[in-house]
């Protein structure tokens, strides 16, 4: 995992508190998962918020790895923790696939579905943080938790 | 993630420390269910009281067992998910599948 912890920005942008990429295999997510949750703790941000926080950026990072990038090794996945002016934490999880349609999910809660063994990820995303955007065709999901 | 296993009057007593999350975590104890089930051993018991976070795919993991178990007639049941655990399970809705318990003891005791 490499890491940056950067203060600059150009003005108007949110500044990077941090700035990881990783291989996008799946024994790689919990370095970056853990990297965030220590950032959060040290900004002091409440233990619920905090865990929410993470489990979003643990649902995102699997789905880039997984799905994105096919959990090819070679491929990378970026994720960013940005911090707004009001105070809101901004998490921004790149991967360099084709994208997706978020349209096209599944409710998981059907009863057809309650005991699928996946496809929960971005549901859960959804419920977690308090705004959700996925961009650049769906390779690049913004998450702001207030 | 560390796991320990130990039985009990028949039942599978399976202790997790850790995050129970998409990697090593979910596989390890994808290993250690499969292996108790291929013995025979259906009726288990998880204490997840040293589990901060499960994600979705331990979630799936869960209830895909839950599932299999029963269908031998077994069962998987939860011992003292922590309430991020419990907010986690009621938000994708499957907390109502499970069983839950406040110690391993009463987990045990529910397969007689």
């Amino acid at each position: 995992m490499s890491a940056d912890s950067s203060t600059g920005g150009q003005s108007g942008e949110l500044s990077d508190l941090l700035d990881l990429r990783m291989p996008a295999e799946s024994k790689a997510i919990a370095k970056v998962t853990d990297a965030i949750s220590e950032t959060l703790t040290q900004l002091e941000i409440p233990e619920e918020k905090r865990l929410e926080i993470a489990l979003a950026v643990q649902e995102a990072l699997a789905n880039a790895v997984v799905h994105g990038c096919k959990s090819d090794p070679s491929k990378e996945v970026r994720c960013r923790l940005q911090r707004d002016s009001r105070g809101g934490i901004v998490v921004i999880v790149t991967d360099p696939g084709p994208g997706f349609s978020p349209a096209m999910l599944s409710d998981p809660k059907q009863s057809e579905r309650l005991y699928a063994d996946h496809g929960r990820g971005v549901f859960l995303i959804r419920q977690l943080m308090d705004e959700v955007h996925f961009e650049h065709g769906g390779n690049q999901v913004k998450m702001r938790k207030y | 993630m560390d796991i320990s296993v130990r039985k009990r009057a028949e039942v599978q007593l399976i202790q997790l420390r850790g995050p129970l999350r998409l990697g090593p975590a979910v596989d390890g104890l994808r290993q250690v269910i499969e292996e108790a089930v291929g013995n025979g051993d259906t009726r288990i018991a998880i204490n997840l009281a040293e589990v901060p976070m499960i994600d979705s795919s331990g979630i799936g993991l869960l209830v895909r067992f839950l599932a299999s178990t029963k269908q031998r007639g077994g069962s998987i049941k939860l011992v003292q998910p922590s309430k991020f655990a419990v907010q986690t399970l009621r938000l994708v809705g499957v907390l109502n599948l499970f069983e839950i318990f406040d110690n391993d003891d009463a987990a045990v005791e529910s397969f007689a």
